[in-house]
C-alpha cells in the first residue's frame, strides 16, 4: 500500500511536514504545493529517501529552483500521481 | 478512474483553486468525478453571494460554471452550510432568513454523501488549508 502525501503548509510555519515524514513509508511520496513548496529549501527532506514532487506552478510562483532530488509536475501529473499511489493523504 | 473530491476551504483560499484545477485536469484526462463534496469552510466555495475583487479570479463562479457545464454532482454539507449562513431557498424559508445564497447546480445534503462517494470512487482526494 503506497500513499501520496500532499502538503500545502510551509515547513517553516508548522510541523505538518515533519509529522508527515515520520509516518512516510518506503513506497510513499510527498507532493509539495502552495507554500509547502518552500520545503524544497529543506535538505532534510532529501536525506529521508522519500520521493518528492512539487506542483510546478507553485515552485515557479515562488521562484524556487527544483533540486535534482525532486520532480516537477503540472495538474495532469498531479492526477496521474493520485492514480499511481493507492491513497492520497492531504495534510489539511 | 473514478474520483471523489472533497473541498474544505473557501473560494479565496489557494487550495480551492487547486481543487478546481485538479478536477478540470481529471476530466481532461478522461476520468470521472463521481461527486464533489464541499465541507466545513468549503461551503463558501459554493456560495453565490461572494464578490471577488475585479483584478482577482472569481473561483466560486468558476466552480459553479464547471459543475454546471459538466453536470457534476456538487454536494454542499448541510450542517456546515447552515452554521455558516449558506442557505438555499428551502432552508432560508425553513429558518426564516432573508438571504438565499446557494442555488443550482449545488445541492445541500448530509455527510453520508461523502462516505457514499468515497465508497463509489477509486480515489478520494481532499483539498484544504492554504
Amino acid at each position: 500500500m503506497s500513499t501520496l502525501h500532499v502538503v500545502s503548509h510551509s515547513p517553516f510555519t508548522d510541523g505538518r511536514l515533519a509529522s508527515c515524514l515520520r509516518v512516510c513509508g518506503a513506497k510513499d511520496a510527498i507532493l509539495l504545493c502552495g507554500d509547502g513548496a518552500y520545503a524544497l529549501h529543506n535538505p532534510a527532506l532529501h536525506s529521508q529517501g522519500v520521493k518528492v514532487f512539487v506542483l510546478a506552478e507553485d515552485s515557479q510562483a515562488r521562484n524556487l529552483p527544483v533540486p535534482d532530488w525532486a520532480s516537477s509536475v503540472d495538474y495532469s501529473g498531479f492526477v496521474q500521481l493520485s492514480i499511481d499511489y493507492d491513497k492520497v493523504n492531504t495534510w489539511l | 478512474m473514478k474520483f471523489a473530491i472533497a473541498l474544505f476551504s473557501a473560494a479565496h483560499a489557494p487550495s480551492s483553486r487547486r481543487a478546481l484545477l485538479f478536477a478540470q485536469a481529471a476530466l481532461a484526462g478522461g476520468h470521472e468525478i463521481v461527486r464533489l463534496f464541499f465541507y466545513q469552510d468549503g461551503v463558501y466555495s459554493a456560495a453565490n453571494s461572494i464578490v471577488a475583487p475585479q483584478d482577482e479570479q472569481d473561483i466560486a463562479r468558476q466552480w459553479r460554471e464547471f459543475v454546471s457545464q459538466h453536470q457534476l454532482d456538487g454536494v454542499v454539507c448541510i450542517a456546515a452550510a447552515l452554521r455558516r449562513g449558506v442557505l438555499n431557498a428551502e432552508e432560508a424559508t425553513r429558518y426564516q432568513r432573508s438571504a438565499v445564497n446557494l442555488e443550482a447546480p449545488w445541492a445541500l445534503s448530509g455527510l453520508g454523501q461523502l462516505h457514499d462517494a468515497a465508497q463509489a470512487a477509486d480515489r478520494l482526494i481532499c483539498f484544504g488549508g492554504p
